[in-house]
């Protein structure tokens, strides 16, 4: 089995370390950078609480090798209240509307709603809800999580911005 | 669980890629978006030699118009083919499609040509391409194939493509401006696989079925083309398509099987209404369009 | 600590010196944000698995793929080998430290329970083998590396199975792990079954269900020296940890602390350690480093104790007006091979006609052993009750043709009817269902409801409407050794800042807040100032933690009367400093007044500096500093009460369920902070929607789980959960505060209210069977008067746990299957020739014709199958045929085939690579 060097930026600070390639990157952001914030609730893609920020898009941090993310901007949920500890709107949403309980899916929660309202335009409703269709939750019944939702969406449905930049 | 341990290349090229694949004898797993992949390594139910992470190829990526056709690069990203203008004008239904594939979060990363080529029968993508007639290009060190989707699967999972074979294109012939599109998933939660889903284009020339492309995704061990459906519809005016006559003769191409979402039969049951629905909607927008 | 005679209280019925008022107060009852919040939304909450110790090392288990046989032989010497690997424990190294296994009332359970599989496997993923290695993937390799040789068993799987199966446990007479009641009815309660103008015989059938906290099992255990324990643990409770770990252990000498500062759900299932956590506490021991052991969520859905599955039929006779008149139950639950406790779950029927006026009740109750993964809590375990009868007076309610509401008006107990007693003799004082219910009727309008579903139904929309009542014993204490008081500790620091210490434990149910609501309410302080610590043995006292809907009721209670003593004494003092009378004397926000003086004013932080720095100044007899401490033991049991509507729309087509509307009216006493109530409602009511809709873990005949990651056992997601609308009665309850308890209720009347609506919307088609989760195909099936569901044979996808259980491998051919009784007269074993064979793939049957020529023991032959035919050679002894094929696609593997030819049946399997085995069988041709 290979070992591979690889070098990520993480929450705005540059780490380097050497994996194996079967190393995914959420148990990389665990236990070689120590951002136990990432939570793994099944290593099979579905429950989402693994949820990472990679080059600002929400991805399952289970579903991507660490190897693969080398050269790649990381964010987890360690990386978005200011420094003075301020939260981030999302954040300050979900605790305001009593979106969580445990607090084990929340991580993965806040930085799909994260990524979506990073974007240029707000993101409508439908597609915070749709995106956070993708998370498992199996305390709060999904009823503050979805008024969070409600608070962070545009009013307006927003426009596609895409293009083929591919 | 974690994966069983594994190497792991990123090559640049294409050539690169088939020559690990040459070396590897069948021993080597290709990863793409890896958002099926990535679960089936995480359970061991998949253990690779070496991972060969076609991610760093940049003629793998990109949508482009090519003879008169749609070329979608394997590894465009699921998320980047959905903002896709070329795929919004050319090819609506794969859109449709690829908005159902997986959640917000995997499309991010996985991409058109995993999907496709995997050929999870349950899966919206594998239905499509075969829907829509594409054509699976395929290189390896020895050469390159040119496969009819209709002819890439053979059970679940299962292709034929060639242990040293890499998929570097898949190619939509043209589907003339103003077809009808007809798509429908049924499937209990959002990302779950479809209990019954049916996707296809008709293509229309004075009031005409020109072309007609369906098949039913979640019914049969592959994606199942509605051939005799699209038989009966071809050459038909639309305002006398039958959609019931026509469901009756697409759920006779399905070979569903019981499993922990549905039986088999309820999937006949429902598939040939929803076939039915569906097509009935479709022409209905045309007429008001 | 303070002396008890000044500051402590332990005697029940000890009122606090005024009675707080329910509802609003400074706090109490204030939507405040939680304290929890903050750290759990920047990620520095601390689960189990975010503990590192130094030296630490990381364990996997081995486990078992069969679910029935005797262990003929473990060979770990290739798995000890691999670099990294340090450890490998059998049952056999645990064996001297002679653990057995308590259940939740810390007694031996009624079969020996190792923590690793002793001899024998009694289910698919019994721990068999434990590895400790550097790191947990280079553990899973080695684990994958034990080879373990069973002769394997047929299992006994279902409850049906259990009743006329082989006994799962040896030297056992029956598969009757727990059995209450009457086996004949008795002969008047029959006459009035029989005699009655209406009989209503109504089945239920609950699937089984896996607790699925978000949050796997996990333990960290590390052995400090003779004397000392630490485990880091997810659980419910650490102190019930500790006393447990003790106990079952035998570690009296020992100080055990158990830390478990955030869980990530529990749910039930993580009332105390079971195999798994008791084995790496051991290994911990033996090996003498730190262990860490993280459950993953494949190995939490097949090995982690399960709930739910259960069978009951319910008689109900009533007479012509809709007033019941005698009712039989009848209940069986499976128990799988190792319970935590065996369980016939008498709660089910005391509680089944608790809240009606039901002039007679018989049952018969019983647990049954089977070769699953053992039984354990699920919120709300007796919901049963609920769910049968009120879906039972839904079906009586339409057979005799009253409205269903008007039927419970007709039968509830209301409050002018108590006190009284139930048909099960539970004495019923304050409970308030019926007048929930007339609440709730406030907010839904069922005559415009029955207005639109007539006009609906003429458009083809079958729209449905479920109405539901309850009563839960909540805050149960005394009658069972572990389900005690509360002790509450707090104090006022010299900085006037408030700190309390409580044995309450939150997997999100925010105790920590309403905790400290209370605190800042009742001593006048900001809530900002308040801290509640709880989640260590090391502080507080005994508990359970959260456990049957308690800690709201009971560490509610003591945490008043903690507050009110120590609120005393501040007035005490404050009266002396200030030269005032006590009666004078208030706290608010923080401050010390003295009314009518307002320049007396002092900050409390300046009075609680006296009270610790300044012995001179205090009054004669005061102790000094500002602490107090009270053991809260409440009244014996405390209803809550509560209706449900529930409004769905079921789409004939495709007999898909959508939920239009959901409306709880509950009452739960005073609520302590109404978001946090209303959020264990509403996870209680995700609950159920799963249970009726969603969830099913699944075998195959032989004991083989069926759904093993998330893609197959559903869990609600946001988009199959309605937004819910709530109302509250707020009735208070006769403990201390007047809180009743709410963490269960959501999950128990959920699954009634959804199923009437469901079976509301389809009264047209007939009634709908209640076997859950009501799938669409079972849906349809009604819809369409026929049958839908698979046959019961053609389970194909028998695939996961041999294809992925970490380690073992079954070496003994199927129909080889344990039994083999080798004086058996010699079976039909002629092997050449055709035959018929299905593959059972993952994905569904393969069929293909295989055809055999033996010559000595060399074999030949060729499969065909619409791919092509492939030809092989292999051996065969004595009717037992091994052969390879090599496949190029989908990629090269080769399957490796194992099959026994008995008469004219083949059955066997085919090791498929990396896609695992699947099974084979077929007859001859």
């Amino acid at each position: 089995m290979s070992k591979h060097t690889i070098e990520m930026t993480i929450n705005g600070r540059r780490h380097t370390a050497d994996v194996e390639s079967r190393v995914s990157l959420s148990d990389f952001l665990r236990e070689d950078a120590g951002y136990t914030g990432v939570h793994i609730g099944c290593d099979h893609g579905v429950c989402g609480a693994c949820t990472v920020m990679v080059n600002g898009e929400a991805v399952r941090g289970c579903l991507m090798l660490a190897v693969q993310a080398d050269g790649a901007r990381v964010t987890t949920v360690e990386g978005l209240a200011a420094p003075d500890g301020t939260l981030h709107p999302v954040q300050a949403a979900l605790r305001d509307e009593h979106g969580l309980q445990c607090g084990f899916c929340t991580p993965g929660i806040v930085m799909t709603m994260a990524a979506l309202s990073a974007r240029e335009k707000r993101p409508t409703e439908e597609q915070l809800l749709n995106a956070l269709s993708g998370h498992l939750c199996r305390c709060t019944g999904y009823q503050g999580i979805r008024r969070a939702a409600r608070k962070l969406a545009s009013p307006e449905p927003a426009e596609s911005t895409g293009g083929d930049s591919v | 669980m974690k994966p069983a341990p594994f190497d792991y290349v990123a090559p640049a090229t294409i050539d690169e890629a088939c020559a690990v694949l040459a070396e590897a004898h069948g021993g080597a797993a290709v990863l793409a978006g890896g958002q099926t992949l990535m679960p089936l390594l995480n359970l061991r139910m998949s253990q690779p030699f070496i991972l060969v992470d076609i991610g760093k190829i940049a003629e793998l990526k990109g949508i482009s118009r090519a003879n008169g056709g749609t070329h979608v690069g394997p590894m465009t990203r699921q998320c980047d083919a959905i903002e896709s203008k070329i795929l919004a004008q050319d090819l609506p239904v794969l859109v449709q499609a690829i908005r159902h594939v997986g959640h917000h979060q995997t499309r991010n990363r996985g991409t058109v040509g995993g999907s496709i080529t995997l050929g999870e029968p349950a899966a919206e993508l594998p239905a499509t391409a075969v829907a829509l007639k594409a054509t699976i290009e395929v290189r390896s060190i020895r050469g390159t194939r040119q496969i009819p989707a209709a002819e890439f699967y053979i059970g679940p999972y299962m292709n034929v493509l060639e242990e040293d074979e890499l998929v570097t294109g898949i190619r939509f012939p043209e589907w003339s401006s103003g077809h009808i599109t007809v798509f429908h998933e049924l499937a209990q939660r959002p990302g779950d696989f479809a209990l019954v889903g049916i996707v296809g284009a008709l293509a229309v020339d004075s009031g005409r079925v020109a072309r007609a492309g369906l098949a039913w995704f979640g019914m049969g061990p592959t994606p199942m083309r509605a051939t005799a459906a699209e038989q009966m519809l071809l050459g038909q005016p639309l305002h006398e398509i039958d959609p019931q006559a026509v469901a009756e003769s697409a759920i006779a191409d399905t070979a569903p099987f019981d499993d922990q979402q549905a039986s088999a039969e309820y999937r006949r049951t429902v598939g040939m209404r929803i076939f039915a629905r569906t097509l009935r909607e479709a022409l209905r927008t045309r007429e008001v369009a | 600590m303070s002396a008890p005679d000044s500051t402590t209280g332990t005697q029940a019925g000890h009122q606090p010196a005024a009675r707080p008022r329910s509802g609003s107060g400074r706090y109490i009852g204030q939507r405040v944000p939680r304290k929890e919040d903050s750290r759990l939304l920047t990620g520095r909450g601390q689960f189990v698995d975010d503990i590192t110790l130094p030296g630490m090392l990381h364990v996997a288990f081995a486990r078992s793929p069969i679910a029935r046989g005797r262990i003929v032989s473990i060979d770990t010497d290739v798995a000890r080998d691999i670099a990294g690997v340090h450890a490998i424990y059998t049952q056999q190294d645990l064996a001297p430290f002679n653990v057995d296994l308590l259940s939740f009332y810390l007694v031996p359970p009624e079969v020996e329970t190792t923590p690793l599989a002793n001899g024998r496997v009694a289910y698919v993923g019994e721990p068999i083998a434990l590895v400790i290695a550097d790191s947990r993937p280079v553990a899973e390799d080695a684990a994958s590396l034990i080879e373990v040789v069973f002769a394997e068993e047929d299992p006994v799987v279902t409850i049906d199975d259990a009743r006329r199966g082989m006994p799962v446990h040896p030297g056992a007479e029956d598969n009757i792990a727990a059995q209450m009641g009457e086996e004949e009815i008795d002969e008047d309660l029959q006459a009035q079954l029989d005699g009655a103008p209406h009989l209503i015989t109504h089945r239920v059938v609950h699937q089984r269900i896996s607790q699925s906290p978000m949050e796997t099992r996990g333990v960290v255990a590390t052995r400090d020296g003779a004397e000392e324990l630490t485990l880091y643990i997810t659980c419910q409770s650490p102190h019930l940890v500790a006393r447990w770990v003790s106990l079952a252990l035998g570690l009296p000498q020992t100080a055990i602390r158990v830390i478990a500062k955030d869980v990530g759900g529990g749910f039930g299932l993580k009332n105390h350690p079971w195999m798994e956590e008791t084995a790496v506490i051991l290994a911990a021991q033996l090996f003498n480093r730190p262990l860490k052991w993280i459950e993953d969520r494949y190995e939490n859905l097949i090995a982690a104790n399960q709930a739910r599955e259960q069978e009951m039929v319910l008689q109900i006779a009533l007479d012509d007006e809709g007033k019941l008149i005698a009712s039989h139950g009848d209940y069986s639950v499976n128990n799988g091979a190792y319970p935590q406790l065996s369980e016939c779950n008498i709660a089910v029927h005391m509680f089944v006609w608790a809240a009606y006026k039901m002039p007679r009740y018989g049952f018969l109750t019983r647990g049954w052993y089977t070769n699953t993964v053992g039984y354990a809590a699920y919120r709300g375990p007796w919901a049963m009750e609920s769910l049968i009868r009120e879906t039972a007076l839904d079906v009586a309610a339409r057979r005799i043709g009253i409205d269903p509401i008007e039927l419970r008006r007709r039968n509830l107990v209301t409050l002018q009817d108590q006190p009284t007693t139930s048909c099960m003799d539970i004495p019923l004082e304050d409970i308030t269902p019926a007048e929930c219910l007339e609440k709730l009727l406030q907010a839904f309008d069922v005559s415009a409801f029955r207005k639109e579903q007539e006009a609906g139904r003429l458009q083809g929309r079958h729209l449905g409407l479920g109405i539901a009542t309850y009563v839960e014993p909540t805050g149960a204490a005394g009658a069972i050794t572990t389900m005690t008081g509360e002790l509450a500790q707090v104090r006022i620091e010299p900085t006037g800042k408030v700190t309390a210490t409580m044995s309450t434990h939150s997997q999100g149910h925010g105790t920590a807040t309403t905790m400290a609501q209370i605190f800042a309410d009742r001593l006048g302080v900001a809530y900002e100032d308040v801290t509640v610590f709880e989640g260590d043995s090391s502080r507080g006292g005994f508990s359970p933690g959260a456990a049957g809907s308690r800690q709201g009721v009971i560490a509610g209670g003591a945490a008043i009367m903690a507050a009110d003593l120590l609120a005393t004494r501040v007035r005490q003092l404050a009266a002396h400093l200030l030269e005032a009378e006590v009666d004078a004397i208030t706290v608010d926000d923080g401050m010390v007044h003295v009314e009518g003086a307002p320049d007396k004013s002092r900050s409390l932080a300046e009075i609680a500096s006296t009270a610790y720095g300044e012995p001179d100044r205090l009054p004669p007899g005061f102790e000094a500093g500002l602490e107090a401490q009270y053991r809260y033991q409440p009244p014996p049991m405390t209803f809550s009460s509560a209706a449900n509507a529930c409004v769905v729309e079921v789409d004939i087509d495709t007999g898909f369920v959508k939920i239009l509307r959901w409306i709880s009216s509950e009452d739960c006493g005073t609520a302590i902070n109404p978001s946090v109530v209303e959020g264990q409602i509403a996870g209680g009511l995700a609950q159920a929607i799963g249970m009726v809709l969603l969830e099913e873990v699944r075998f195959d005949a032989r004991g083989n789980p069926l759904a093993a990651t998330y893609k197959d056992y559903h869990l609600p997601a946001i988009s199959d959960v309605p937004d819910f609308e709530f109302v509250h009665a707020s009735t208070p309850s006769q403990s201390v505060g007047g809180m009743r308890g709410v963490g269960e209720g959501g999950a128990i009347i959920g699954a009634p209210a959804l199923v009437n609506a469901i079976a509301d919307a389809l009264a047209p088609f007939g009634e709908v069977p209640v076997d859950l989760p009501l799938t669409p195909t079972k849906i349809l099936g009604v819809i369409e008067g026929r049958d839908l569901r698979s046959k019961p044979d053609s389970d194909q996808h028998q695939f996961i746990a041999e294809h992925t259980a970490a380690g073992p491998q079954v070496e003994v051919p199927a129909t080889a299957a344990g039994t083999a009784d080798q004086t058996a007269a010699p079976a039909d074993i002629r092997v050449d020739g055709d035959w018929n064979m299905v593959l059972s793939t993952p994905m569904g049957p393969q069929e293909m014709t295989g055809h055999f020529e033996t010559d000595g023991q060399a074999l030949s032959g060729y499969l065909s199958s619409p791919e092509g035919q492939m030809e092989f050679t292999g051996t065969v002894e004595g009717g037992n045929l091994k052969f390879d094929l090599k496949v190029q696609k989908p990629m090269k593997i080769t399957l490796k085939y194992t099959l026994a030819v008995n008469g004219d049946k083949i059955a066997g399997k085919c090791k498929m690579g990396i896609f695992g085995s699947a099974k084979v069988s077929g007859t001859r041709a």
